[in-house]
């Protein structure tokens, strides 16, 4: 996937990270859109976002990654987070099970807040790790599969398949959006793919008004 | 070019320094032989020498000897010379002394005197699994570029240890939340461990050649449920009602700006958590962040908003800059991306001092908001009535349970229901021959005079106020 300049993009996709604190969510996001990695990065309080354009086909996409605080009690704050998410990356750490077997409760909480469309990709991360591994890479695909999820295994650490997860998230995005365009005859007619304000907007669309909170 | 993700300004300016990632340097050979740490202990930090705007010396001198008078004789001082407590905490106070006059002004020291043995026990007793796997997955994570929490076995992390631990077990429902992580760093900085022994006959917790200061733990003691009780525990539930009256105050102090954050569609959960959650430790320049501790200790919560509010002013004030964010990536990008000479801290704090927000305002737009928040489904109600607007507030109700022979207040668990009457009024309502029409609430409070007596029988909604 090549980059493109921020200010040219067909499309802005919201992706959002979601997980127990500490499976890699933030370093998931800096590799993905610096290529960075740090052990040290901090507690992430409250949310955070990252951007990185990409070309899909001829198309040039605008990921717009969001990250929050996995610990329990930031859910009463960061519900509007999943405000206009068109993807998903759920990640567990591998080496720790106790973050995978509360895999459902996080989809509930997803399925909860955001619309039913949206793409999510089970991710087990710090593949790095494989004598520490707590998960069995065969149990969390019957799993993804069984629940209709993506899914792969990464490393931040090494970045194993990091943009090899963000990319097929956002190739199932558009190859949805781009249906949706076929099906409909109103552009930006749904929440899917919707473009922000100050881009092209579609015939008589308001520019996104909708208060996060 | 990637939108900056939310990183304090300390830790910005050692990337422009250095071009190689940040974790993989330390993770392979350490902090290299370049990285000195600067004057607050930041590794490849910026604040080498004191900025432009730092006071001469002999003013420092001068501010240390005065907080010397006071703090000597406190309760006199407290008692008669609040003013001038309040005044020097605006101008900030002498790096020295800080690790003297905080735990004075949050009233830690009367804490820890009533309960000496406390914080012994606790440091003593074994922490609940859940929350000291959680604690001690997060210690090298809190300010992994501050050389005092730098080694795991340091007394920064081991200190965040047992100060974290010591908290889930002295309020075991509220537990550990992740914020109160850089409160306590910050507290642990400016508090030495103790050198002295134990009051008790308690041994030091095994493993530790230094104990953490009890005074870390007493001072965040106060700051999660004196000074900000409601933001620290499972529900959030304060922080929640702060962020619509942050927003409120926006639209009537920043209207401008407040239309715009409504527009691009950022709600103030999207910046302001962090913000006050961490009393701005990680969204200031070091120095700024204790300036703001200084004068929060003093005048409590208010603080918070108006350094938020001048935070935003200075993000998004002028319509060039409403102009430059069209949409809400690039305005949470200018929230987090003011140039660090604007964050200077004489510059900064003298425009946070000027803010129109008094404590009467503040307090009158908290119940309104209180009054809006939607029956929530799960969590208690937030009870800001149960925080204290300061040092003085602090010290007259410390005052007060000590004539009563009481212990430290204890801050009351169990909430039937806030009280929605307003406060009882100074004189007796002139009540004859009025008709009433139920409890109105005013923007202003009633004036000192009653009502009218004269308009029996045409008395309008006003006149029945209290």
């Amino acid at each position: 996937m090549g980059n493109r300049a921020e200010e040219d993009y067909n499309f802005v996709f919201k992706v959002v990270l979601i997980g127990e604190s500490g499976v890699g969510k933030t370093n998931l996001l800096s590799r993905f859109t610096r290529n960075e990695f740090s052990h040290d990065s901090r507690t992430t309080i409250g949310v955070e976002f990252s951007t990185r354009t990409v070309m899909l086909g001829t198309a040039a996409v605008k990921a717009q990654i969001w990250d929050t605080a996995g610990l329990e009690r930031y859910r009463a704050i960061t519900s509007a987070y999943y405000r206009g998410a068109v993807g998903a990356l759920l990640v567990f750490d591998l080496t720790k099970h106790q973050t995978y077997a509360v895999v459902e409760r996080w989809l509930k909480e997803l399925y909860d807040h955001a619309e039913a469309t949206i793409v999510v990709m089970l991710v087990g991360n710090k593949s790095d790790l494989q004598q520490a591994r707590e998960v069995p890479t065969e149990e969390a695909r019957m799993f993804a599969e069984n629940n209709g999820l993506l899914f792969l295994e990464t490393s931040a650490l090494d970045s194993t398949n990091v943009e090899l997860a963000f990319e097929t998230v956002l190739k199932e995005i558009f190859s949805k959006v781009s249906k949706q365009r076929q099906n409909s005859s109103r552009t930006n007619a749904i929440a899917l793919g919707r473009a922000q304000a100050g881009q092209e907007p579609g015939p008589g669309e308001k520019r996104a008004c909708c208060i996060s909170l | 070019m990637a939108q900056a993700l939310g990183e304090d300004l300390v830790q910005t300016l050692e990337l422009q320094d250095d071009s190689s990632s940040l974790g993989s340097d330390s993770e392979l050979s350490g902090p290299g032989p370049y990285r000195q740490a600067d004057r607050y202990g930041f590794i490849g930090g910026s604040s080498a020498e004191p900025g432009p705007g730092h006071p001469p010396a002999d003013l420092i001198r001068q501010r240390e000897m005065k907080w010397v008078e006071m703090t000597s004789h406190w309760e006199k001082t407290m008692s008669r010379r609040y003013k001038k407590v309040k005044t020097q905490c605006r101008k900030g106070i002498p790096s020295a002394l800080r690790s003297r006059c905080w735990p004075l002004l949050c009233g830690a020291h009367v804490c820890q005197n009533k309960s000496p043995c406390t914080y012994e026990q606790l440091a003593k007793a074994p922490g609940d699994p859940q929350w000291m796997e959680t604690i001690s997955r997060d210690l090298h994570r809190q300010f992994p570029l501050h050389e005092m929490f730098v080694s795991p076995q340091g007394h920064g992390q081991q200190g965040l240890l047992q100060v974290l631990k010591a908290y889930t077990l002295h309020r075991p429902e509220q537990g550990y939340c992740q914020a109160q992580g850089p409160v306590a760093a910050v507290l642990l900085m400016h508090l030495p461990p103790e050198v002295s022994p134990p009051l008790c006959s308690f041994p030091l917790p095994r493993g530790s050649f230094c104990a953490p200061t009890q005074e870390a733990f007493w001072c965040l003691v106060q700051i999660c449920e004196v000074y900000l009780p409601g933001y620290y525990g499972p529900h959030m539930e304060a922080v929640q009602l702060d962020a619509e009256v942050f927003m409120a105050l926006l639209r009537r102090l920043l209207p401008r700006v407040h239309k715009h954050l409504q527009q691009v569609g950022v709600g103030p959960l999207l910046y302001m958590p962090e913000w006050f959650l961490c009393l701005f430790a990680r969204s200031l320049p070091f120095p700024t962040v204790l300036r703001v501790w200084d004068t929060f200790f003093s005048e409590g919560v208010k603080v918070l908003f108006r350094v938020g509010l001048t935070l935003v002013r200075l993000a998004l004030g002028t319509t060039e800059q409403r102009l430059a964010c069209p949409g809400l990536l690039e305005t949470l990008g200018a929230l987090r991306a003011i140039p660090p000479t604007q964050l200077q801290e004489e510059v900064f704090m003298s425009q946070v001092h000027s803010v129109a927000l008094s404590e009467q305002d503040l307090q009158r737009e908290i119940k309104v908001q209180l009054a809006r928040l939607p029956e929530s489904t799960s969590g208690p109600p937030p009870r800001p009535q149960a925080r204290l607007p300061g040092a003085q507030a602090i010290f007259e109700a410390q005052q007060l349970a000590g004539v009563q022979g009481g212990t430290r207040p204890e801050v009351p668990q169990i909430v039937v229901q806030p009280p929605e009457e307003p406060r009882p009024p100074r004189r007796k309502p002139q009540t004859r021959g009025k008709t009433f029409h139920g409890l109105l609430t005013r923007s202003r409070g009633p004036p000192l005079e009653g009502p009218p007596r004269s308009h029996r029988g045409s008395a309008s909604f006003l006149d029945t106020r209290f």
